[in-house]
């Protein structure tokens, strides 16, 4: 009787489920995912994007030589399909580099890893034209002394922003910081030290308290972070760096497994050579993810093993590490049957499938352009984004230094260009990160048809 | 009324909120995702006072009616001395991962508060609807009827969209009625689950989505609000003090190898206790000679502490991230141990190392090519370079402090009532760095002190070899009743020569991590890095070819703590300095007479080594300690000029 009543109520609530997502306008539903890089508790943009939105570094002597936040129209049904309809300057050359969405997806967080500072976009009000709601100047002041806000990760009404560095020494040891969205410092976690583990277990050889990337497990009440390089290193002429022998001491081995709720670190992991992006799986049995060293060029696979101990091995070389690709951005598919993953120097996108994410095996290579750094995925991963920009002083020099915004089809086998925009060309500066923006997350402000729009051929 | 469809509808509902939460049969049908509420957390939530909850905001208030229809504001449901969960949901709501999954969550609290009623006595639900056409009192009270009866659950609606509006704002919750293709409202809304956490004074402790919504979650989140000691001690519990303060928190050594393992300290722990820095100035330690003062800026507390503060001010750069502090960090020796050569703003390249600034109080020359001749002038060099601070004149520095609210009065009562200038800063922070001197090492104690037992035999051997077959003293100099271990002037050693005219190898062997090395070709490393600007050492200031590529003999005072070294930071370790002088420097046409093959052996060199490590005044961790109780100036919203809210870009 008792089984009889779940099956029925099961039922029932499927074909709620169903039947209210067929009214969700079919773009976008209130639900854990969303495109597939990004955190797991907003909405997300099932079809077609309307905009991917570009946090672009200012280059001295290019057009106004200002950040800016560009945006892309990428509907091929837009009139302005494949250009700039949108330049947002922010003042300063501060380091640009990543950005995040908060989980009700008004709002884009960006930082900047020079000047620390945050700028809080409003990208739903017009989400062809982004405006500048709030500028948070105090960032390290409030955090106790937190340097290089990177990744801006939302959870829930909040954003967790991971440091790079701190304003004691330029070196890497860091924290996380957690804003509420509306921009009020909430508090600071530092990472684990050697000095101070906070209950940590160091489970190897390193405690090096650095820190760069953050995603969540939620349903494991899990955090992980991952560690790059302090001010010092991220800052510094790349050519320079590389023959300096006491810089090259100071990257990351460690990735941190964090009680998600507590905000506590539980497990430091040897991770060595500058773990770099974290993606988690995405379906509900996969209780893992990944992470790549960008120095010694491996794919480390960050798992749950059956005592239910979290633990991070080496998965697969990413093409010749002695010759130091670089293996930078990465994006997972939403079934996670694999992903794309960008190496900097060779300018190449590498597909590795993962039917077995304790070995993770190449399928498909193609070079992208002189240099690249991060990709984007549409959330069925028909559509793939790719920029060129590293770091300002990291980039490639003189004529290998190109910037670029490129769109590609993935039919899962290869990619295809669909268009192009030169950034120096454009005077626009450095491409980076991008996020995507869609007229059907905020249904009030969709426009009766496709905006006509007039495209950028510059920076305002 | 409501109709008979409507009526129908709730009581599904209803019973589908009852049966939340139950665990599913199993099955082989892939359901669509579901909150992880109703397959059950896969974990144990932390226990109470484990943790902290800082606030997250107040909880803003507004006009609401309750089930009876009185118009009420929001706050009057809050206080009590009770923690109250905020939920916002609308009557008709289907979404299962929305409104009805919020709605069962906090039935199953309820059902859980029964089992224990102390804290259910200190707990208090609020369902607050988002539809006020639809959800008047009259259905709220209905969808409610069953779970206001068993607990403290309270139903609320809003008399209009104009009341609703200013709430769903402050709440950050965004509402947006859904649309067909054609533009035409639909009867469903979108919005993003949020339900909050309020403690007694009503402010916001939490906020879950659908990711976070379990009811044991919540309820030990409702009692670690409710605990009276918040868990501060918690945080200090095992922690360690490892070691003394002069020492890079970020401990490398023997990186070079695959068995290194990290000693980091606590950036966070970093705390100091302010000391009396003039009594170093007004009596030197042993070994060291009476500290010169200017006649127009002898030292005093005001000047020292204001120097101080200016030294470790991030604001007095053009983009507010650099102070002096940042390349001379004092427990790294007041110099950098992380880098070969400085980086400067915007990450722009410096061509040195940067110097050491303890007992830089005796020097009549700074800088490495020594093109300065007081620490009252030297301090405008960093400002104003491109490649370090980079303010854009002397006139916008001098601004920007008058302008800090932080700085009012200090330098009025510092300089006898003159403000901020060019000179006054100079000399504070002149007066500052004129106070680190530091000596009284165990070299200091058994040389000048008459100690034999100060310093070890090895040490002893080492200081022979120094003044004698290596003769290193005939620049670093070692006085009858003092050492400043400098001779105050350049000299060729090579090492600059090498920089500008050597041929660099094909391969450069990079380390990428402990014990992992790869060889890069030059090709590579070209392709990401700029040509090395040239550096011609005493020239570029004299114009004299005699003079290139001489630079300052630097104090070996505190030479165990300043790596790496040389005017290019190129030699790691004192032992690869001993060994590059023992080979004779770098053999050219200017190469100073006195750079010659030492022939060495290797218990001579290991003796040398030991002696300069013998040099580490007794002072520095007083030093260093001073330095971290120093606050590090960072923009606040205190600060002119500074755009915090949108309307300077729009």
């Amino acid at each position: 009787m008792r089984s009889e009543t779940l099956k029925k109520w099961r039922r029932t609530v499927l074909a709620i489920g169903l039947a209210s997502s067929a009214a969700m306008a079919a773009m976008v539903t209130p639900a854990f995912a969303d495109e597939t890089c990004m955190s797991p508790y907003m909405a997300k943009i099932v079809g077609q994007e309307d905009f991917v939105y570009v946090w672009t570094l200012g280059i001295e002597g290019v057009g106004d030589g200002q950040d800016k936040l560009v945006t892309v129209d990428v509907n091929p049904k837009s009139k302005n399909y494949g250009q700039v309809i949108h330049a947002l300057s922010v003042g300063g050359r501060n380091e640009a580099h990543h950005s995040g969405l908060t989980d009700d997806r008004r709002y884009l967080w960006a930082g900047g890893l020079d000047t620390n500072k945050l700028w809080i976009f409003d990208v739903h009000t017009d989400p062809a034209k982004p405006r500048l709601k709030k500028v948070v100047t105090d960032f390290v002041a409030k955090s106790g002394g937190v340097v290089g806000p990177h990744t801006t990760y939302a959870l829930p009404g909040r954003m967790m922003i991971t440091g790079l560095s701190n304003n004691k020494d330029h070196g890497g040891r860091t924290a996380l910081v957690e804003y509420t969205n509306e921009g009020e410092y909430v508090a600071t976690y530092w990472m684990p030290t050697d000095e101070n583990l906070q209950g940590a277990v160091k489970s190897g050889k390193y405690a090096d308290g650095y820190g760069y990337d953050v995603r969540v497990l939620p349903r494991r009440n899990m955090m992980v972070t991952s560690s790059f390089t302090g001010w010092s290193n991220y800052m510094m002429d790349f050519g320079k760096m590389l023959q300096d022998k006491e810089a090259m001491k100071r990257f990351g081995n460690t990735v941190v497994i964090w009680d998600l709720h507590q905000r506590k670190p539980k497990k430091v992991l040897d991770v060595p050579g500058a773990p770099l992006e974290i993606r988690c799986a995405w379906q509900p049995t996969n209780n893992w993810c990944l992470t790549t060293t960008a120095l010694t060029s491996k794919v480390w696979l960050i798992y749950e093993d059956d005592a239910g101990e979290w633990q991070a091995k080496d998965v697969a070389d990413i093409g010749d590490p002695s010759k130091v690709p670089l293996p930078v951005a990465f994006s997972i598919a939403q079934d996670d049957s694999g992903f794309l993953l960008n190496t900097f120097m060779d300018g190449k996108v590498r597909y590795f499938d993962l039917s077995d994410p304790h070995k993770p095996v190449q399928k498909y290579e193609k070079v992208i352009g002189k240099q690249v750094n991060m990709i984007s995925g549409s959330w069925d991963w028909k559509r793939q984004y790719f920029t060129s920009s590293l770091l300002a002083n990291w980039d490639k020099k003189g004529g290998d230094g190109e910037q670029f915004f490129r769109a590609y089809d993935w039919d899962g086998e290869k990619l295809t260009k669909r268009f192009e925009i030169d950034f120096i060309e454009a005077k626009l500066g450095r491409a980076h990160q991008m996020r995507f923006g869609a007229y059907a997350l905020y249904a009030k402000h969709r426009p009766a048809q496709q905006p006509e729009g007039s495209a950028l051929a510059s920076a305002e | 009324m409501l109709s008979m469809m409507s009526r129908g509808f709730l009581s599904s509902l209803l019973s589908i909120v009852v049966f939340a939460g139950t665990p599913f049969a199993e099955t082989s049908d892939k359901p669509l995702v579901l909150a992880p509420f109703y397959t059950e957390a896969e974990f144990d939530p932390p226990p109470p006072g484990s943790y902290a909850l800082p606030m997250l905001g107040y909880a803003s208030d507004g006009a609401i009616l309750n089930t009876l229809g009185r118009s009420e504001s929001l706050h009057e449901h809050f206080g009590d001395g009770k923690v109250v969960l905020l939920s916002f949901i609308f009557s008709t709501c289907t979404d299962i991962n929305g409104c009805p999954l919020a709605t069962a969550v906090m039935y199953r609290i309820q059902q859980k508060l029964k089992d224990d009623p102390a804290i259910g006595e200190r707990f208090r639900m609020i369902s607050l609807s988002f539809d006020p056409a639809y959800d008047t009192p009259e259905v709220m009270a209905l969808y409610g009827s069953d779970f206001s009866q068993q607990g403290d659950w309270r139903f609320l609606t809003t008399a209009s969209w104009d009341d609703l509006q200013p709430i769903l704002d402050s709440y950050g919750q965004s509402v947006i009625q859904d649309i067909d293709e054609n533009g035409k409202p639909l009867p469903s809304f979108s919005h993003i689950l949020r339900v909050f956490l309020i403690d007694p004074d009503k402010r916001i402790r939490n906020i879950y989505s659908v990711s976070f919504l379990n009811p044991d979650l919540i309820l030990n989140d409702a009692r670690t609000v409710l605990m009276a000691d918040e868990p501060g001690t918690d945080r200090q519990a095992g922690l360690q003090k490892v070691s003394t303060l002069s020492k890079p928190g970020d401990y490398k050594e023997g990186y070079e190898s695959d068995d290194y393992r990290t000693r980091s300290h606590a950036v966070e722990l970093r705390t100091g206790q302010k000391a009396d820095l003039l009594t170093f100035i007004e009596n030197p330690p042993l070994g060291l000679p009476a500290v010169p003062q200017p006649e127009n800026n002898p030292a005093t507390p005001a000047k020292l502490e204001l120097g101080r503060k200016l030294f470790f001010d991030r604001r007095l750069s053009l983009n507010d991230t650099f102070s002096c502090a940042m390349c001379h960090v004092p427990e790294q020796g007041f110099t950098n141990n992380e880098l070969a050569m400085a980086v400067g703003f915007e990450g722009r390249s410096v061509r040195r190392n940067s110097s050491t600034i303890y007992n830089t109080a005796y020097f009549t020359r700074l800088f490495h090519d020594g093109r300065e001749e007081s620490l009252e002038q030297q301090v405008w060099g960093p400002f104003l370079a491109p490649n370090e601070m980079a303010n854009p004149s002397v006139g916008a520095v001098i601004s920007k402090i008058r302008r800090m609210p932080d700085y009012a009065g200090l330098f009025e009562a510092a300089f006898d009532g003159r403000g901020v200038s060019m000179e006054t800063v100079g000399m504070a922070l002149a007066v500052y760095q004129r106070a680190l001197v530091s000596g009284n090492s165990p070299f200091d104690r058994w040389h000048y002190g008459g100690e034999q037992a100060a310093l070890s035999e090895s040490a002893k051997r080492g200081f022979e070899i120094f003044t004698g077959k290596a003769n290193c003293s005939s620049c670093h100099t070692v006085g009858k009743g003092y050492a400043l271990f400098t001779d105050d002037r350049l000299h060729n050693t090579g090492m600059g020569y090498r920089e500008s005219m050597g041929i660099k190898p094909e391969k450069q062997r990079v380390l990428l991590a402990p014990g992992v090395y790869v060889e890069v070709d030059r090709e590579t490393i070209e392709s990401v890095g700029l040509p090395r600007p040239p550096d011609l050492g005493l020239y570029e200031i004299t114009q004299n070819p005699h003079d290139r590529w001489k630079y300052r003999t630097p104090t070996l005072r505190n030479v165990a703590l300043t790596a790496p070294y040389m005017h290019n930071g190129s030699l790691s370790t004192l032992r690869d300095v001993v060994e590059f002088y023992n080979n004779g420097g770098v053999p050219n046409e200017l190469l100073d007479p006195r750079v010659r093959p030492l022939e060495l052996s290797d218990e001579e060199i290991d003796d040398l080594v030991v002696f300069m490590r013998s040099l580490t005044g007794d002072n520095v961790d007083t030093i260093v300690a001073d330095a971290f109780a120093a606050p590090v100036g960072d923009i606040t919203i205190d600060d002119p000029n500074w755009a915090h809210e949108a309307t300077a870009y729009d």
